[in-house]
């Protein structure tokens, strides 16, 4: 996760940059060490460097680390040409690494080419099995031909040793969800919010497949995960806001007839409407109409 | 002692500072040829896997409040159950670490050319230390130190008598091989300096038994009381909404 503070810090200089204030290597940098995905930032302000002699030679061994950098980006960009040269730089200056043959892989996949790219991560697997980039590459290569079957597959071998890498499993729930296996994704949004319970998004994310999977136990669950979501965001997260509503109007549903519904409940339901209200005013008062008759429709009384 | 000893100019130049070159190329030479000696560890598999398995059970005891109660014992009976659980270890099967260490060669092998690295040319810088410098006062601090510190900067003088602000050289070797940690990682870049304070705790350290971990996790995770915490979670959500508005 990138923290506030960071993100301020990453535009302020890409702004420097931009206006050609200088500062382009330690954007590239921060870039790098934030894992961020700006590729044409990092393409042409990391061209820019590595075309100029003087700067480039200033870097010392880090210029190799700047050409891997700019290449991953230029792969991004689509500029396969420039990777291509990039690539072949690095080839000269390490022809036995195994980094520089990750690249290569990536190259022949950014061409499409699938055989080829299974094939040279499947030989650079056998060399290191405990690549983890290379096992997320080839579920990355699954997902992008569409093979989903076979992206759940890779991810759930990967994750049999990697079991605690929790991006992991956030991509395989995702993909669980796409396919409507809710079951399965539930599990992973369990998994997420083990490793990490004060991160709202799990909390939410499960409580929205909680509901799609309907079932009173369920939707009571559901309910008291967004109330969760609510309480870790303060109130801010107008999805989380939406689900109470439908949950106990769905729970309404449910057990009418026997109706012991709890006062409680009722009261966070319409806690909840009134925030909506609130923010829906605050922000787009346009739509106020559209929400109070949302509202109306799950019988919410104001 | 209420005169100075004087220190002739001589144990400056052929004492204090050629101590303090020599220990600085050591270090420096040491780390090219650690390097060249050092071995790529490839990991087993399995210590992978179970270091990945201990840091997940370990959340879901930190976190087993957070998720209901019926996945969670899902969740424990998947770790610990007797027959084929994550954590549980079969009984005899548990190797100790130095049965392990001798059937597997290599782990030997890794441990000697570390320690050839450290220990061998420390042996010997201290040897000649103790063989050419022996007893010398090899240089003077500028401020009173009280007695305590007689065992650390008059290493090899025994007089009780001589003021504990001089510095012999056994003592000056020692503060060299310490501290100049800070100097290698100038020299040879942040992460490689070669830092023996640092190396010699580690050495406390092997003899590492992930299969003892494992059984302790599960221990622990036997033990977990699982309460929901969620419903407690919808009262706090009416007191933050009730704020909010």
């Amino acid at each position: 996760m990138v923290s506030k503070t960071e993100e301020e810090q990453v535009n302020r200089l890409e702004n420097q940059v931009e206006n050609g204030g200088g500062g382009a290597w330690e954007y590239l940098c921060l870039v790098r060490k934030l894992k961020l995905r700006r590729a044409d930032k990092v393409l042409k302000y990391g061209f820019s460097v590595l075309n100029d002699p003087s700067k480039r030679s200033a870097l010392g061994p880090e210029e190799w680390t700047l050409y891997e950098q700019v290449a991953i980006a230029a792969m991004d960009c689509q500029r396969l040409d420039l990777a291509k040269e990039f690539i072949k730089v690095l080839q000269r200056k390490f022809p036995e690494s195994k980094r520089v043959g990750r690249l290569e892989a990536m190259l022949l996949e950014a061409k499409g080419l699938w055989a080829e790219a299974e094939k040279a991560h499947s030989s650079l697997l056998e060399d290191n099995q405990f690549d983890q980039v290379i096992h997320k590459r080839r579920v990355a290569m699954a997902k992008a031909q569409g093979n989903l079957a076979v992206a759940i597959e890779w991810l759930n071998k990967y994750l049999e040793i990697f079991m605690a890498d929790h991006d992991a499993w956030r991509e395989l729930a995702e993909i669980y969800v796409s396919l409507q296996m809710y079951k399965q994704a539930a599990f992973c949004y369990e998994e997420l919010i083990l490793s990490q319970p004060t991160v709202p998004l799990y909390h939410l994310a499960y409580a929205d497949v909680l509901y799609t999977l309907g079932g009173l136990e369920n939707l009571h669950a559901s309910k008291k995960y967004y109330a969760a979501t609510i309480d870790l965001t303060g109130g801010k997260n107008i999805r989380a806001l939406f689900g109470i509503c439908l949950c106990t109007a769905a729970i309404g549903q449910l057990t009418k007839g026997r109706n012991k519904e709890d006062k409680e409940s009722l009261e966070l339901q319409s806690l909840s409407a009134l925030a909506l209200e609130k923010a829906y005013k605050q922000r787009s008062p346009a739509k106020l109409s559209l929400l109070s008759s949302t509202l109306r429709s799950l019988k919410v009384s104001l | 002692m209420a005169e100075d000893l004087v220190l002739d100019t001589a144990i400056r130049d052929w004492v204090l500072i050629p101590l303090s070159v020599v220990m600085v190329l050591i270090g420096v030479l040491r780390y090219f040829v650690s390097k060249l000696i050092r071995s790529d560890q490839v990991p087993d598999i399995k210590i992978v896997k179970e270091g990945q398995v201990i840091i997940r059970a370990r959340n879901l005891r930190a976190a087993a409040n957070f998720i209901p109660a019926k996945s969670f014992r899902a969740r424990r009976h998947y770790y610990s159950n007797e027959e084929n659980g994550l954590l549980h270890v079969p009984k005899g099967q548990a190797q100790n670490p130095q049965a392990q260490m001798f059937s597997d060669p290599n782990m030997a092998m890794d441990m000697m050319k570390k320690n050839l690295s450290m220990i061998i040319p420390q042996t010997l810088t201290f040897a000649w230390v103790n063989f050419f410098f022996s007893g010398f006062v090899a240089a003077k601090i500028p401020f009173p130190l009280t007695q305590r510190f007689r065992a650390m900067l008059q290493n090899g003088i025994d007089l009780s008598t001589v003021d504990v602000s001089y510095v012999s050289s056994r003592s000056w070797y020692f503060l060299n091989l310490f501290g100049l940690r800070g100097l290698f990682s100038l020299i040879l870049g942040e992460d490689n300096a070669t830092d023996d304070a640092q190396r010699m705790m580690q050495m406390g350290g092997f003899g590492f038994d992930p299969t003892r971990s494992l059984g302790a996790e599960k221990d622990g995770l036997d033990i977990v009381q699982h309460d929901w915490a969620l419903p407690k979670f919808e009262q706090r959500a009416v007191a933050v909404l009730k704020k909010l508005s």
